[in-house]
């Protein structure tokens, strides 16, 4: 299906001609970059921008980089180089275990982590799993450079805190200071390719310290601060695991949808909560499954 | 008899490397110059409504639309076992999606501007949703004019009702069966609809040209078959079969979904209204999900009695099906299983009823299996159940009552020659049926299942096949025939078969694909019959160019011809040891005397095969009288399933397949269809899940939300086994596979699902949301949310299944 | 408005004119004649339409033509002109194809998975290949092909 509308496409080699676009057309411009999230839905006539503004000549944004401890991912990186990205295998591998449920190859090559934070689905992988390293996304605009915690990124299904003329340029994450484990579950309906059902994210650090996520059960991928604070300092154990299970009806908001009923998804994300939490104390050990083995 | 030397071997594909390097050309790469125009469709945006009005005056002033067609341009009926359909509907629309109008334009962007601004006024009916209100007494009717469409013989609708085609089916006397039996087994089981998802879309270019002429390039199954639909539907415009020419190239793939007329048509239509200019009609993959043929959804009863010793005594069975909008083609789906749903067990007293009921959805067609998986699923499960019930080994169950040649099939015809046994019993070896398996994870259990399954090609009586084949001055050969190669291997099978008799190898044989001018007639690509049907035709042809051979190689030379024979592309002598003439020498140019002259010329023969044993004509009541199947394909299956009983996710471990080619031409080719076959019978067990909003629009009409397989999703272990009990009237004795397939994958998951965690499901699919939910006590129907998989609003087994006219009586 | 945008295409160099509009996978069939990517769900659902582009396996269906300025675009046609290529070869030795529509996508996916790791697990081809449909052979000769090709740990190229 042809996209029937026209528009104008401009590609700024600097960032601050690409703020200066978008500052000016406002809702009538769109970011394009990897675009398998805007080409679609503009072939299917969701999306008429007037105005596409491709930034993949702004130079210094498709960077992966680790220095001091804090990992920085330029808004033109694709999930293809965080997979291939020795640093994230060695350091993060719980985003490298992400990137192979997103999507297939040929996707990945194209769609960017930071495209699918601003797409803002709420089976946004990409978010869910940055959550529980209290990641920030880093934002260039017409008044300047902010960094907006990810936890305040969210406002809804497809809606961020961009005002606008402002650009996600990339989104940092700092390692943990202690040693850590962790396990990404994602809820699909078969084996192939899927948006997930539900998602759960769940990594441990050394000392009995958790952070857990959940994808796909609320509007936006949420931190689940009930459950952590449960977990605080304990090691895991089959009695806190199940108190931890029984608090996710209160931190979670399921919906009936096309992908799954609001009861299955309630019901799984007590069981991928356990599996992941067993696999990130394991892992945080050295031991449990290689990271991305399916653990469901 | 000779040994074989080209026929049951496994040569490389003859369109291997057409596809291989890019060069293979469908429909879609066709090019037809700056000349062509493009379409855009106009459609429906409900399942049941009037057509007050459209206006098409804005879309017409947009700079580069050519014309727009509307139904007043084309009021004329069309189908292929009953005219029910129109290429765009002039009284009312029947199902969300139906085309509408239609908007040529010099190029696709504007055509689909120009289509937003066409203006229909509907008057929205009630839409007919559920099988149960459409059955009422007062059911409002999708087709209140069913009376008055023209229709095969063996068709029969009930004017004045819902009730497009009711087939009966009556043996012995089941009243008396079930009073034999010492146990009865009743349940009611449900199929929803499925989509063929091939990866091509429907697509077709036409042109008629300034002189009259007609041509289109098609994605079909079926070229001649499309060129008699079209001539039908034409007809009142004087055009006749002469005046139309269908070329069909490589096709991506049919599954049965491209075999008839479904958009096709629209093609035909709008060249006639743009004469002089070619123009493209393809549809998009949503368009491939609503407003193709579908696999229809059916609601069936199932009553079986047994004695304790495993015999089957009598069985009811009682199918109603959501057959869609306009039956024309999907009829024949209900009336097969009407003759058929016993399934391949030896029965003495049969009751069956098949419903085929009009629904305001797309419109049902063939569908690889055509019925059968649908029957299947509920009767495979049945049968593993009443076995359970008598306390017998399911698979004994099966032995015992394995339908063997020469017994009494439905309809009062005999069965052929077939190796059920042998399949049950290989299959079962190879599922080490018997020995339970348990998993090292605490979470998971491992269940078994098993399934036998047959299926006989659904044809009208006169579906014939022919062939033409010519040498080349090289001595090789072309073959002209008109089946279609979809994938399934047809080109190849017919060289080797051709090789075979003539021993000209296979890569020295071009089979060309159809072009209804150029090439000899074949009825449809469809029903897992040109294997035998155009095989049949092939070899006749073959045969006649040898004798032909040997005829002028008597007239030249004086050798006998009943002393002569091919080897090694050469004419011998059996009384001349020292002779051998070389086909290449003389083929095309005949063979010189001593004289000096020549004697032959071009080498080339024709074959026809026609069943000309089978009937249709029998009675409406019992079906007893006719031999309206050609024969059965029978077969075997089981698998190995893993489930996890937290999350109800399933792993196949291990599918087994055998099934009785009769004589595997190619033995690559029939495993082929075993190891596609069973994914595709897989997927829709497991994870293929069609939904309606509940005014009947199609909720996933894409891939994300409509899920098949990847290569992910392949089970660990696939076996495909070949059976070989030879058909007597089939080429080297072989007979068709392609669908049979994927035919008992339901039920043995089903099945392998209660063995593995005691849930019995008794509707499709079989997700892992539904066995985790019903694993901790919850119904999925009670939860699912307000969508339509089912065409029955209700608890199925609460459906009644008397019919309008059941009461009359 | 038309851009002028200049890329190779096989090894050739190609300037055309386009639209900001226009789909990459409409300008190869449509404007420059390469019909091996196939279109199929134009959502990247399928991967009919899979080229390459400086190497990496990608979906035409989701790209604007006026994106690729600059690039090197590969397609089944440009694999090998003279002879097959490994990937080709075994696939047609295998039998890894039945209707052919998705084999243009395969072999690309196949291509690229070699060329990036010779020696394949069946885990990382089944992966490789996921974002490529194929309705008729239930991917078991294509998998068995590329990993006939692991195991020798030739070339794909």
């Amino acid at each position: 299906m042809a996209i029937a509308h026209q528009f104008a496409y401009l590609k700024p080699p600097t960032l601050r001609e690409a703020v200066g676009i978008l500052a000016r057309y406002g809702k009538r411009a769109r970011a394009l970059a990897g675009g398998t999230d805007l080409v679609s839905l503009m072939c299917d006539g969701v999306l008429t921008p007037d105005v596409v503004v491709d930034i993949k000549g702004i130079p210094g944004l498709d960077r992966i980089e680790f220095k001091s401890g804090v990992l920085s991912i330029g808004a033109l990186v694709t999930f293809s180089d965080l997979r291939d990205s020795p640093i994230i295998a060695r350091k993060f591998p719980v985003i490298r275990e992400m990137t192979g449920w997103v999507a297939s190859v040929g996707i990945r090559n194209r769609a960017t982590l930071v495209g699918n934070l601003c797409s803002a689905v709420p089976c946004c992988d990409g978010g869910a799993v940055l959550l529980v390293y209290h990641a920030a996304v880093l934002v260039a605009g017409p008044a300047g450079k902010r960094e907006v915690p990810l936890r305040d990124w969210f406002l809804g299904p497809r809606k961020t805190v961009l005002k606008r003329g402002e650009i996600a340029t990339g989104v940092t994450v700092t390692l943990p200071k202690k040693k850590h484990g962790a396990c990404f579950v994602k809820l699909r309906r078969y084996q192939g390719e899927d948006l997930a059902q539900a998602s759960v994210t769940a990594l441990a650090l050394a000392g009995n310290r958790y952070r857990i996520s959940f994808g796909s059960v609320a509007p936006r991928p949420i931190a689940a601060d009930r459950i952590e604070a449960l977990l605080e300092g304990h090691p895991l154990s089959e009695d806190i695991i199940q108190q931890a299970v029984r608090l996710v009806p209160e931190e979670i908001a399921p919906i009936t949808d096309i992908r799954a009923t609001k009861e299955y998804r309630l019901q799984m994300v007590g069981v991928m909560l356990e599996r992941g939490l067993r696999a990130a104390v394991a892992r945080l050990a050295g031991a449990g499954p290689d990271y991305g083995t399916s653990l469901i | 008899m000779t040994k074989l030397k080209f026929v049951g071997e496994s040569p490389n594909r003859i369109d291997g490397l057409d596809k291989i390097t890019g060069a293979a050309m469908y429909v879609d790469d066709l090019t037809f110059g700056p000349d062509l125009l493009h379409a855009e469709i106009v459609e429906s945006p409900y399942a049941h409504a009037i057509i007050k009005s459209i206006d098409t005056s804005a879309a017409e002033k947009v700079p580069g639309v050519v014309r727009v067609v509307t139904g007043k341009d084309f009021p004329y009926r069309f189908g292929l076992y009953m005219q029910d359909r129109f290429i765009f509907p002039t009284d009312r629309v029947r199902f969300v999606g139906e085309q509408v109008a239609a908007v040529v334009a010099r190029d696709p962007k504007t055509a689909k501007r120009a289509a937003k601004l066409v203006k229909v006024v509907y008057e929205e009916l009630k839409p007919v949703l559920d099988l149960a209100e459409a059955l009422r007494d007062d059911a409002v009717l999708v087709h209140p004019d069913l009376g008055k469409y023209p229709r095969c013989a063996w068709f029969f609708p009930q004017a004045g009702t819902n009730i497009a085609h009711y087939r009966k089916t009556r043996k012995g006397d089941v009243e008396q069966g079930f009073k034999q039996a010492d146990v009865i087994l009743e349940d009611t089981y449900t199929v929803p609809r499925y989509a063929h998802c091939a990866i091509e879309p429907h697509v077709i270019v036409g042109l008629y040209d300034l002189a009259g002429r007609l041509t289109l390039w098609s994605a079909s199954q079926s070229p001649y078959t499309q060129r008699h639909v079209f001539a039908q539907a034409l007809a009142p415009l004087g055009l006749s079969h002469k005046d139309i020419r269908v070329v069909t190239p490589y096709v991506g793939g049919g599954f049965g979904g491209k075999a008839g007329v479904s958009m096709e048509i629209i093609g035909a239509a709008l060249a006639i209204m743009v004469k002089g200019h070619p123009v493209k009609v393809r549809w998009s993959r949503a368009q491939e999900f609503y407003n193709t043929y579908q696999r229809q959804g059916v609601i069936a009863r199932i009553k079986l009695g047994v004695t304790n010793d495993g015999t089957i005594t009598a069985i009811e069975h009682t199918l109603h099906w959501d057959a869609g909008g306009y039956v024309e083609y999907g009829a024949n789906v209900v009336n097969a299983v009407g003759l058929s749903a016993t399934g391949p067990y030896r029965v003495p007293n049969v009751k069956i009823d098949s419903v085929c009921v009009y629904t305001n959805l797309p419109p049902g067609g063939p569908y690889r299996g055509f019925g059968y998986s649908e029957f299947h699923f509920g009767l495979e499960s049945h049968i593993t159940r009443v076995a359970q019930k008598i306390g017998m080994d399911p698979v004994e169950f099966r032995r015992r009552n394995a339908i063997c040649e020469g017994d009494t099939l439905a309809y009062g015809a005999r069965m052929n020659p077939s190796g059920l046994h042998e399949a049950i019993n290989r299959v079962a070896a190879e599922i080490r049926w018997g020995q339970k398996e348990s998993s090292k994870d605490p979470h998971k259990v491992i269940g078994k299942g098993f399934a036998c399954f047959w299926k006989a090609p659904a044809m009208p009586p006169n579906a014939a096949s022919s062939a033409f084949i010519k040498f080349n001055e090289d001595g090789s050969l072309n073959i002209s025939a008109s089946g279609m190669e979809i994938g399934q291997g047809y080109l190849t099978v017919m060289a080797q078969i051709a090789a075979e008799i003539l021993t000209v190898p296979v890569h020295r044989i071009r089979v060309e694909p159809p072009d209804t001018d150029r090439n000899a007639y074949e009825w449809q690509t469809v029903g897992s019959h040109v294997t035998w049907g155009c095989g049949n035709a092939v070899k006749a042809a073959a045969i006649e160019v040898r004798e032909k051979m040997f005829d002028v190689v008597e007239r030249a030379l004086g050798l006998a011809h009943d002393t002569l024979y091919v080897e090694d592309e050469k004419v011998k002598c059996r009384v001349r040891p020292d002779f051998a003439l070389p086909f290449k020498d003389f083929v095309i140019s005949g063979i010189q005397t001593a004289q000096g002259n020549f004697i032959g010329g071009p080498i080339l023969g024709s074959g026809v095969f026609m069943p000309e044993f089978t009937s249709a004509l029998s009675d409406p009541e019992t079906s007893q009288g006719g031999h309206p199947n050609v024969h059965y394909t029978v077969g075997a299956a089981a698998a190995i399933l893993e489930v996890d009983k937290q999350t109800g996710r399933m792993r196949v471990l291990k599918a087994v397949l055998a099934v009785d080619a009769g004589k595997a031409i190619h033995p690559g080719l029939v495993k082929g269809q075993v190891v596609g076959g069973v994914l595709q019978g897989l997927a829709t067990v497991l994870y293929e899940d069609i939904r309606y909003d509940l005014k009947g629009k199609l909720l996933n009409a894409n891939f994300t939300d409509y899920k098949i397989p990847t290569a992910l999703d392949v089970p660990v272990e696939i076996v495909p086994i070949i059976v070989e009990v030879a058909q007597p009237d089939g080429p080297f004795g072989a007979r068709g596979i392609g669908e049979q397939t994927m035919i008992p994958a339901a039920a043995m998951i089903a099945n392998a699902v209660d063995d593995a965690v005691g849930l019995r499901m008794k509707g499709l699919p079989i997700t892992a949301e539904k066995v985790a939910l019903e694993l901790h006590g919850i119904r999925y129907d009670d939860v699912k949310g307000s969508y339509m998989g089912l065409c029955f609003a209700g608890q199925p087994d609460k459906y009644d299944f008397r019919t309008t006219t059941a009461k009359k009586k | 408005m038309d851009k002028q945008i200049t890329f190779k295409l096989n090894g050739e160099t190609r300037t055309i004119k386009v639209e900001p509009s226009d789909l990459l996978i409409d300008v190869l069939r449509e404007k420059l004649g390469v019909k091996s990517p196939k279109i199929g769900c134009e959502r990247g659902d399928c991967g009919a339409c899979t080229v390459l582009i400086d190497d990496k396996s990608v979906r035409s269906c989701l790209i604007l033509a006026i994106e690729s300025d600059g690039s090197e675009i590969t397609t089944v046609e440009g694999l090998s002109r003279t002879r097959l290529s490994p990937v080709q070869q075994s696939f047609l030795e295998h039998g890894s194809f039945q209707c052919g529509f998705c084999a243009p996508g395969m072999v690309l996916s196949a291509t690229e998975l070699l060329e990036k790791n010779p020696h394949p697990t069946e885990a990382e081809v089944k992966e490789a290949l996921a974002g490529n449909l194929c309705r008729c052979t239930g991917y078991k000769p294509i998998i068995e092909a590329i990993l006939a090709l692991s195991s020798k740990g030739g070339k794909s190229l």
